[in-house]
Protein backbone atom coordinates (compact mmCIF):
# COMPACT_ATOMS: atom_id res chain seq x y z
CA UNK A 1 0.00 0.00 0.00
CA UNK A 2 2.67 2.73 0.78
CA UNK A 3 4.81 1.14 -1.82
CA UNK A 4 2.09 1.94 -4.11
CA UNK A 5 1.48 5.44 -2.73
CA UNK A 6 5.62 6.32 -2.88
CA UNK A 7 5.01 5.01 -6.62
CA UNK A 8 2.90 7.12 -7.93
CA UNK A 9 4.30 9.92 -6.42
CA UNK A 10 7.28 9.63 -8.27
CA UNK A 11 5.53 8.53 -11.74
CA UNK A 12 3.56 11.85 -10.97
CA UNK A 13 7.15 13.89 -10.84
CA UNK A 14 8.47 12.31 -13.32
CA UNK A 15 5.79 12.73 -15.88
CA UNK A 16 5.44 16.59 -15.11
CA UNK A 17 9.10 17.13 -15.17
CA UNK A 18 9.05 15.31 -18.66
CA UNK A 19 5.93 17.07 -19.71
CA UNK A 20 7.78 21.29 -19.19
CA UNK A 21 11.04 19.89 -20.40
CA UNK A 22 9.76 18.73 -23.85
CA UNK A 23 7.61 22.31 -23.86
CA UNK A 24 10.77 24.18 -23.57
CA UNK A 25 12.88 21.88 -25.67
CA UNK A 26 10.34 22.15 -28.55
CA UNK A 27 10.65 25.86 -28.44
CA UNK A 28 13.98 26.03 -28.65
CA UNK A 29 13.76 23.37 -31.60
CA UNK A 30 11.14 25.12 -33.51
CA UNK A 31 13.14 28.08 -33.43
CA UNK A 32 16.13 26.32 -34.43
CA UNK A 33 14.32 25.17 -37.48
CA UNK A 34 12.61 28.33 -38.49
CA UNK A 35 15.75 30.16 -38.29
CA UNK A 36 18.21 27.55 -40.75
CA UNK A 37 14.58 27.69 -42.84
CA UNK A 38 14.59 31.50 -43.17
CA UNK A 39 18.33 31.40 -43.54
CA UNK A 40 18.29 29.14 -46.78
CA UNK A 41 15.13 31.09 -48.16
CA UNK A 42 17.30 34.08 -47.84
CA UNK A 43 20.41 32.37 -49.44
CA UNK A 44 18.10 31.00 -51.85
CA UNK A 45 17.12 34.55 -52.97
CA UNK A 46 20.98 36.07 -53.17
CA UNK A 47 21.91 32.67 -55.17
CA UNK A 48 19.02 34.09 -57.50
CA UNK A 49 21.42 35.77 -60.19
CA UNK A 50 17.81 36.51 -62.20
CA UNK A 51 17.26 39.60 -59.46
CA UNK A 52 18.69 43.15 -59.59
CA UNK A 53 20.33 44.54 -56.37
CA UNK A 54 16.95 46.45 -55.18
CA UNK A 55 14.86 43.27 -55.97
CA UNK A 56 16.91 41.35 -54.40
CA UNK A 57 17.43 43.55 -51.12
CA UNK A 58 13.56 43.83 -51.19
CA UNK A 59 13.05 40.16 -51.08
CA UNK A 60 15.16 39.63 -47.57
CA UNK A 61 14.06 42.69 -45.70
CA UNK A 62 10.62 40.88 -46.20
CA UNK A 63 12.15 37.60 -45.11
CA UNK A 64 13.29 38.93 -42.15
CA UNK A 65 10.67 41.37 -41.22
CA UNK A 66 8.63 39.09 -39.47
CA UNK A 67 11.15 37.88 -37.37
CA UNK A 68 12.60 41.15 -36.41
CA UNK A 69 10.46 43.57 -33.58
CA UNK A 70 12.23 46.76 -35.17
CA UNK A 71 9.40 48.68 -33.54
CA UNK A 72 10.64 47.73 -29.90
CA UNK A 73 14.08 47.93 -31.38
CA UNK A 74 13.43 51.71 -31.76
CA UNK A 75 12.19 52.46 -28.65
CA UNK A 76 14.63 51.02 -26.90
CA UNK A 77 17.38 52.73 -29.24
CA UNK A 78 15.49 55.73 -26.96
CA UNK A 79 15.42 54.39 -23.88
CA UNK A 80 12.33 55.13 -21.92
CA UNK A 81 12.10 58.36 -20.30
CA UNK A 82 13.38 60.29 -23.97
CA UNK A 83 10.85 57.64 -25.38
CA UNK A 84 7.89 59.07 -23.14
CA UNK A 85 9.02 62.50 -23.45
CA UNK A 86 7.88 62.42 -27.57
CA UNK A 87 4.87 63.57 -28.54
CA UNK A 88 3.19 60.63 -30.30
CA UNK A 89 3.92 61.73 -33.95
CA UNK A 90 7.36 62.46 -32.93
CA UNK A 91 7.21 58.63 -31.87
CA UNK A 92 5.71 57.54 -35.32
CA UNK A 93 8.27 59.63 -37.18
CA UNK A 94 11.18 58.53 -34.85
CA UNK A 95 10.22 54.67 -35.54
CA UNK A 96 9.11 54.67 -39.40
CA UNK A 97 13.14 56.23 -39.63
CA UNK A 98 14.52 53.79 -37.75
CA UNK A 99 12.86 50.41 -39.39
CA UNK A 100 13.85 52.50 -42.60
CA UNK A 101 17.60 52.48 -41.22
CA UNK A 102 17.57 49.44 -40.27
CA UNK A 103 16.28 47.73 -43.40
CA UNK A 104 19.08 49.77 -45.29
CA UNK A 105 21.77 48.97 -43.19
CA UNK A 106 20.93 45.20 -43.60
CA UNK A 107 20.64 45.48 -47.22
CA UNK A 108 24.30 46.75 -47.23
CA UNK A 109 25.52 44.62 -45.16
CA UNK A 110 23.78 41.69 -47.68
CA UNK A 111 25.55 43.57 -50.64
CA UNK A 112 29.04 42.92 -49.47
CA UNK A 113 27.90 39.26 -48.79
CA UNK A 114 30.51 36.76 -50.37
CA UNK A 115 29.23 32.77 -49.59
CA UNK A 116 29.96 32.69 -46.31
CA UNK A 117 28.50 29.86 -44.42
CA UNK A 118 26.62 30.66 -41.64
CA UNK A 119 26.30 27.50 -38.54
CA UNK A 120 24.06 27.54 -35.41
CA UNK A 121 27.14 27.03 -32.68
CA UNK A 122 24.26 27.17 -29.38
CA UNK A 123 20.83 28.28 -28.50
CA UNK A 124 20.13 29.23 -24.83
CA UNK A 125 16.90 29.93 -22.88
CA UNK A 126 16.40 31.97 -20.49
CA UNK A 127 12.59 32.25 -19.45
CA UNK A 128 11.28 34.66 -22.36
CA UNK A 129 14.66 35.18 -23.88
CA UNK A 130 16.31 33.02 -26.41
CA UNK A 131 19.49 34.02 -27.65
CA UNK A 132 20.61 32.03 -31.10
CA UNK A 133 24.29 32.27 -31.44
CA UNK A 134 25.73 31.84 -34.60
CA UNK A 135 29.49 31.71 -36.23
CA UNK A 136 30.05 33.32 -40.26
CA UNK A 137 32.54 31.71 -41.75
CA UNK A 138 34.47 33.85 -43.59
CA UNK A 139 37.96 33.50 -45.50
CA UNK A 140 39.95 35.69 -42.77
CA UNK A 141 38.24 34.57 -39.79
CA UNK A 142 35.13 33.42 -37.78
CA UNK A 143 32.46 36.35 -37.18
CA UNK A 144 30.63 35.29 -33.77
CA UNK A 145 26.80 36.74 -34.10
CA UNK A 146 24.24 36.46 -31.69
CA UNK A 147 20.39 36.89 -32.24
CA UNK A 148 18.89 37.60 -29.67
CA UNK A 149 14.94 36.79 -29.19
CA UNK A 150 12.09 37.51 -27.02
CA UNK A 151 8.85 36.38 -26.80
CA UNK A 152 6.11 38.72 -26.58
CA UNK A 153 3.00 37.87 -23.66
CA UNK A 154 0.59 38.92 -27.22
CA UNK A 155 1.49 37.28 -30.02
CA UNK A 156 1.95 40.71 -32.91
CA UNK A 157 0.26 41.09 -35.96
CA UNK A 158 1.97 39.45 -38.76
CA UNK A 159 4.84 38.32 -36.70
CA UNK A 160 6.49 35.29 -35.54
CA UNK A 161 6.27 34.08 -32.27
CA UNK A 162 9.82 34.84 -30.77
CA UNK A 163 11.11 37.90 -32.17
CA UNK A 164 14.45 39.11 -32.40
CA UNK A 165 15.24 42.32 -30.41
CA UNK A 166 18.98 43.09 -30.84
CA UNK A 167 21.90 41.45 -32.85
CA UNK A 168 25.24 41.14 -31.09
CA UNK A 169 28.15 41.32 -33.98
CA UNK A 170 31.55 40.45 -32.35
CA UNK A 171 30.74 41.08 -29.16
CA UNK A 172 28.74 44.51 -29.87
CA UNK A 173 24.84 44.73 -29.62
CA UNK A 174 24.04 47.10 -32.02
CA UNK A 175 21.55 48.38 -30.22
CA UNK A 176 22.88 49.21 -26.95
CA UNK A 177 25.45 50.96 -29.95
CA UNK A 178 22.64 52.91 -31.53
CA UNK A 179 21.35 53.66 -27.91
CA UNK A 180 24.66 55.25 -26.22
CA UNK A 181 25.39 57.30 -30.17
CA UNK A 182 21.67 58.32 -29.81
CA UNK A 183 22.40 59.61 -26.00
CA UNK A 184 25.58 61.66 -26.88
CA UNK A 185 23.90 63.01 -29.62
CA UNK A 186 21.06 64.16 -27.81
CA UNK A 187 23.24 65.34 -24.93
CA UNK A 188 23.62 68.44 -27.22
CA UNK A 189 20.84 68.39 -30.01
CA UNK A 190 17.35 68.02 -30.07
CA UNK A 191 15.27 64.75 -31.59
CA UNK A 192 14.05 66.72 -34.50
CA UNK A 193 18.06 66.74 -35.55
CA UNK A 194 18.43 63.24 -34.64
CA UNK A 195 15.58 62.71 -36.99
CA UNK A 196 17.02 64.60 -39.63
CA UNK A 197 20.88 62.64 -39.33
CA UNK A 198 18.62 59.67 -39.42
CA UNK A 199 16.66 60.53 -42.80
CA UNK A 200 19.45 61.59 -44.30
CA UNK A 201 21.48 58.63 -43.26
CA UNK A 202 18.74 56.61 -45.31
CA UNK A 203 19.47 58.36 -48.38
CA UNK A 204 23.74 57.82 -48.40
CA UNK B 1 -9.33 0.31 -9.14
CA UNK B 2 -9.30 3.99 -9.60
CA UNK B 3 -5.31 3.80 -8.68
CA UNK B 4 -4.82 1.16 -11.07
CA UNK B 5 -6.46 4.13 -13.74
CA UNK B 6 -4.32 6.58 -12.38
CA UNK B 7 -1.24 4.94 -12.89
CA UNK B 8 -2.30 4.02 -16.30
CA UNK B 9 -2.86 7.67 -17.07
CA UNK B 10 0.36 8.27 -15.75
CA UNK B 11 2.06 5.64 -17.88
CA UNK B 12 0.49 7.22 -21.32
CA UNK B 13 2.10 10.62 -19.63
CA UNK B 14 5.65 9.08 -19.48
CA UNK B 15 4.93 7.67 -22.81
CA UNK B 16 3.96 10.24 -24.65
CA UNK B 17 6.63 12.66 -23.11
CA UNK B 18 9.51 10.32 -25.20
CA UNK B 19 7.50 10.42 -28.36
CA UNK B 20 7.37 13.83 -27.89
CA UNK B 21 10.94 13.78 -27.58
CA UNK B 22 11.40 11.88 -30.91
CA UNK B 23 8.94 13.56 -33.50
CA UNK B 24 10.68 15.90 -35.20
CA UNK B 25 8.00 17.74 -37.27
CA UNK B 26 8.35 21.24 -36.10
CA UNK B 27 5.04 23.37 -35.80
CA UNK B 28 4.20 25.82 -37.77
CA UNK B 29 3.25 28.55 -35.70
CA UNK B 30 -0.59 30.01 -35.84
CA UNK B 31 -1.65 33.20 -37.29
CA UNK B 32 -3.63 34.80 -34.15
CA UNK B 33 -4.45 37.93 -34.49
CA UNK B 34 -3.59 40.71 -32.00
CA UNK B 35 -5.49 43.64 -31.97
CA UNK B 36 -3.41 45.29 -30.09
CA UNK B 37 -0.89 46.70 -32.22
CA UNK B 38 1.29 48.75 -29.78
CA UNK B 39 3.64 47.19 -27.29
CA UNK B 40 2.50 47.75 -23.70
CA UNK B 41 5.05 49.91 -22.13
CA UNK B 42 5.50 47.56 -19.59
CA UNK B 43 8.02 46.04 -22.28
CA UNK B 44 10.10 48.58 -21.54
CA UNK B 45 10.90 47.67 -17.69
CA UNK B 46 11.71 44.20 -18.68
CA UNK B 47 14.82 45.33 -21.21
CA UNK B 48 15.35 48.63 -19.08
CA UNK B 49 18.22 47.04 -17.04
CA UNK B 50 19.57 44.77 -19.97
CA UNK B 51 19.84 47.88 -22.29
CA UNK B 52 21.63 50.03 -19.74
CA UNK B 53 24.30 51.73 -21.79
CA UNK B 54 27.56 52.62 -19.40
CA UNK B 55 29.04 55.70 -19.89
CA UNK B 56 32.71 56.35 -21.26
CA UNK B 57 34.84 58.32 -19.35
CA UNK B 58 35.82 60.66 -21.71
CA UNK B 59 38.15 63.81 -20.50
CA UNK B 60 40.45 63.93 -24.38
CA UNK B 61 36.97 64.27 -26.07
CA UNK B 62 38.00 67.49 -27.91
CA UNK B 63 41.36 65.47 -28.66
CA UNK B 64 39.84 62.68 -29.31
CA UNK B 65 37.52 64.06 -31.83
CA UNK B 66 39.92 65.63 -33.61
CA UNK B 67 42.44 62.44 -33.61
CA UNK B 68 39.54 60.60 -35.16
CA UNK B 69 39.13 63.16 -38.08
CA UNK B 70 42.39 62.82 -38.69
CA UNK B 71 42.31 58.93 -38.89
CA UNK B 72 39.29 58.86 -41.04
CA UNK B 73 41.04 61.11 -43.70
CA UNK B 74 44.11 59.39 -43.73
CA UNK B 75 41.52 56.45 -44.31
CA UNK B 76 39.84 58.46 -47.22
CA UNK B 77 42.57 60.40 -48.36
CA UNK B 78 44.96 57.92 -48.21
CA UNK B 79 44.65 54.28 -47.33
CA UNK B 80 41.36 54.05 -49.77
CA UNK B 81 43.01 54.92 -52.69
CA UNK B 82 46.60 53.31 -51.81
CA UNK B 83 44.23 50.11 -50.73
CA UNK B 84 42.56 50.04 -54.22
CA UNK B 85 45.99 49.97 -56.28
CA UNK B 86 46.74 46.77 -53.53
CA UNK B 87 43.91 45.27 -54.16
CA UNK B 88 44.65 45.19 -58.23
CA UNK B 89 48.07 43.44 -57.74
CA UNK B 90 46.96 41.25 -55.20
CA UNK B 91 44.12 38.47 -55.08
CA UNK B 92 41.89 37.64 -51.80
CA UNK B 93 43.88 34.84 -51.50
CA UNK B 94 46.96 36.37 -50.76
CA UNK B 95 45.17 39.18 -48.55
CA UNK B 96 44.31 36.49 -46.28
CA UNK B 97 47.39 34.41 -46.61
CA UNK B 98 49.30 37.76 -45.27
CA UNK B 99 47.14 38.49 -42.76
CA UNK B 100 47.57 34.73 -41.67
CA UNK B 101 51.22 35.08 -41.71
CA UNK B 102 50.84 37.85 -39.02
CA UNK B 103 49.02 36.87 -37.05
CA UNK B 104 51.07 33.95 -36.70
CA UNK B 105 53.83 35.99 -35.85
CA UNK B 106 52.12 37.51 -32.79
CA UNK B 107 51.84 33.80 -31.40
CA UNK B 108 54.07 34.65 -28.02
CA UNK B 109 51.75 37.51 -27.17
CA UNK B 110 48.62 34.97 -26.94
CA UNK B 111 50.53 32.54 -25.64
CA UNK B 112 51.54 34.71 -22.70
CA UNK B 113 48.44 36.67 -22.49
CA UNK B 114 46.32 33.18 -21.81
CA UNK B 115 49.37 31.91 -19.43
CA UNK B 116 48.79 34.74 -17.21
CA UNK B 117 45.06 34.46 -17.32
CA UNK B 118 45.42 30.94 -16.52
CA UNK B 119 44.01 29.98 -19.93
CA UNK B 120 46.29 26.81 -20.07
CA UNK B 121 44.04 24.84 -22.72
CA UNK B 122 44.13 27.97 -25.19
CA UNK B 123 47.31 28.84 -24.91
CA UNK B 124 48.05 24.63 -25.42
CA UNK B 125 46.12 25.09 -28.19
CA UNK B 126 47.55 28.18 -29.56
CA UNK B 127 51.50 26.38 -29.29
CA UNK B 128 49.71 23.88 -31.43
CA UNK B 129 48.48 26.30 -34.00
CA UNK B 130 52.11 28.33 -34.01
CA UNK B 131 53.93 24.52 -34.59
CA UNK B 132 51.55 23.38 -37.22
CA UNK B 133 50.96 26.29 -39.16
CA UNK B 134 54.60 27.42 -39.17
CA UNK B 135 55.75 24.59 -40.53
CA UNK B 136 52.83 22.45 -42.61
CA UNK B 137 51.82 25.98 -43.06
CA UNK B 138 54.29 27.54 -44.61
CA UNK B 139 55.99 29.84 -42.27
CA UNK B 140 52.35 31.23 -41.18
CA UNK B 141 50.58 32.11 -44.60
CA UNK B 142 47.97 29.26 -44.62
CA UNK B 143 46.17 27.87 -41.69
CA UNK B 144 45.81 24.17 -41.95
CA UNK B 145 45.74 23.99 -38.14
CA UNK B 146 41.98 25.38 -38.16
CA UNK B 147 40.88 23.93 -41.56
CA UNK B 148 42.70 20.30 -41.11
CA UNK B 149 42.39 20.11 -37.09
CA UNK B 150 40.56 22.36 -35.85
CA UNK B 151 42.76 24.21 -33.59
CA UNK B 152 41.23 27.53 -32.84
CA UNK B 153 43.03 31.04 -32.03
CA UNK B 154 42.00 32.13 -28.87
CA UNK B 155 43.40 36.47 -29.37
CA UNK B 156 44.08 37.46 -25.42
CA UNK B 157 46.47 40.84 -25.04
CA UNK B 158 47.60 42.15 -22.46
CA UNK B 159 44.92 44.83 -22.11
CA UNK B 160 42.52 41.83 -21.64
CA UNK B 161 44.98 39.98 -18.90
CA UNK B 162 44.73 43.67 -17.42
CA UNK B 163 41.22 43.99 -17.56
CA UNK B 164 41.07 39.93 -16.40
CA UNK B 165 42.67 41.29 -13.13
CA UNK B 166 39.93 43.86 -12.87
CA UNK B 167 41.83 46.95 -13.91
CA UNK B 168 39.61 49.21 -15.20
CA UNK B 169 39.46 50.96 -18.73
CA UNK B 170 40.57 54.36 -17.77
CA UNK B 171 39.57 57.61 -20.19
CA UNK B 172 39.51 56.58 -23.80
CA UNK B 173 42.19 57.42 -25.99
CA UNK B 174 42.30 58.15 -30.12
CA UNK B 175 45.49 57.03 -31.17
CA UNK B 176 47.01 58.53 -34.57
CA UNK B 177 46.54 55.88 -37.53
CA UNK B 178 45.89 52.96 -35.10
CA UNK B 179 42.07 53.98 -34.02
CA UNK B 180 40.23 53.69 -30.75
CA UNK B 181 41.93 52.62 -27.57
CA UNK B 182 41.82 53.66 -23.87
CA UNK B 183 44.63 54.15 -20.97
CA UNK B 184 44.68 50.71 -20.14
CA UNK B 185 44.83 49.23 -23.64
CA UNK B 186 47.27 51.87 -25.18
CA UNK B 187 49.80 50.79 -21.71
CA UNK B 188 49.19 47.33 -23.07
CA UNK B 189 51.08 48.05 -26.15
CA UNK B 190 54.74 48.25 -24.66
CA UNK B 191 54.52 44.48 -23.12
CA UNK B 192 52.76 43.04 -26.06
CA UNK B 193 55.68 44.63 -28.46
CA UNK B 194 58.33 43.45 -25.79
CA UNK B 195 57.36 39.63 -26.63
CA UNK B 196 56.70 40.78 -30.58
CA UNK B 197 58.70 39.20 -33.50
CA UNK B 198 58.29 42.08 -35.56
CA UNK B 199 60.89 44.51 -33.61
CA UNK B 200 64.42 45.99 -34.50
CA UNK B 201 65.70 45.57 -31.06
CA UNK B 202 68.27 43.38 -30.05
CA UNK B 203 66.12 40.18 -28.41
CA UNK B 204 67.31 36.62 -27.96
CA UNK B 205 64.95 35.20 -30.54
CA UNK B 206 65.18 35.97 -34.59
CA UNK B 207 63.19 38.98 -34.91
CA UNK B 208 61.64 39.95 -38.44
CA UNK B 209 63.16 42.95 -39.11
CA UNK B 210 66.82 44.68 -37.48
CA UNK B 211 66.22 48.34 -38.31
CA UNK B 212 63.65 50.97 -37.55
CA UNK B 213 63.06 51.61 -41.27
CA UNK B 214 62.17 47.76 -41.90
CA UNK B 215 59.92 47.54 -39.29
CA UNK B 216 58.00 50.80 -40.49
CA UNK B 217 57.82 49.07 -43.90
CA UNK B 218 56.85 46.07 -42.10
CA UNK B 219 53.90 47.72 -40.46
CA UNK B 220 53.01 49.38 -42.87
CA UNK B 221 52.53 46.03 -45.01
CA UNK B 222 50.64 45.21 -42.07
CA UNK B 223 48.38 48.10 -41.61
CA UNK B 224 47.29 48.05 -45.46
CA UNK B 225 46.47 44.46 -45.66
CA UNK B 226 44.61 44.79 -42.52
CA UNK B 227 42.50 47.85 -44.48
CA UNK B 228 41.93 45.84 -47.55
CA UNK B 229 40.50 42.84 -45.18
CA UNK B 230 38.29 45.30 -42.87
CA UNK B 231 37.15 48.07 -45.05
CA UNK B 232 34.11 46.79 -46.00
CA UNK B 233 33.07 46.69 -41.67
CA UNK B 234 34.54 50.22 -41.50
CA UNK B 235 32.74 51.64 -44.46
CA UNK B 236 29.43 49.76 -42.64
CA UNK B 237 30.57 51.29 -39.69
CA UNK B 238 30.55 54.86 -40.74
CA UNK B 239 27.56 54.51 -42.50
CA UNK B 240 25.22 53.35 -39.40
CA UNK B 241 26.95 56.18 -37.19
CA UNK B 242 24.91 59.34 -36.33
CA UNK B 243 28.20 60.81 -35.14
CA UNK B 244 31.43 58.88 -35.88
CA UNK B 245 33.41 59.90 -33.04
CA UNK B 246 31.55 58.78 -29.99
CA UNK B 247 30.19 55.56 -32.28
CA UNK B 248 33.33 54.74 -32.62
CA UNK B 249 34.29 55.15 -28.97
CA UNK B 250 31.41 52.94 -28.04
CA UNK B 251 31.83 49.87 -30.36
CA UNK B 252 35.34 49.72 -29.08
CA UNK B 253 34.78 49.76 -25.46
CA UNK B 254 31.94 47.60 -25.58
CA UNK B 255 34.29 45.29 -27.72
CA UNK B 256 37.01 45.39 -25.41
CA UNK B 257 34.44 44.70 -22.37
CA UNK B 258 32.78 41.39 -24.10
CA UNK B 259 36.52 39.71 -24.79
CA UNK B 260 37.52 40.77 -21.25
CA UNK B 261 34.36 39.00 -20.12
CA UNK B 262 34.97 35.79 -21.92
Amino acid sequence: MMFKRVFIKILLVISILGFSNNVLANEQDNLKAHFLEELSDIIKIIDNKQFTKDERNTKIVNELTPMFDFKLMAKLSLGKKKWMSLSKEAQVEFVTLYVERMKNSYSSKIDSYEDEEVKITDIKRKKNRISLETEIATAEKNLKVVYKFYKPKKRKNDKDVWLIYDVEIIGISILKADKAQFKEFLRTKTIEALMEALSKQKTT
Amino acid sequence: MLKNYVILLLLTLIVFNFTACTSKDAEVPQKIEVTQEEVADDDFDEFEEEMEVKEVSDPFEGYNRVMTNFNDGMYEHFFKPVNKGYVVITTPDVRVSIGNFFRNLYFPMRFVNNVLQGKFRYAFEETGRFLVNTTAGCLGFFDPAKKKMGLKSHKEDFGQTLGFYGVGAGPHIVIPLFGPSNLRDAISFFPDAAVSPIDYKKRDWPTLTQTWPGLIAVKSVEKLNEVSLYQNQYEEIRKDAVDLYPYLRDLYEQKRAKEIEE
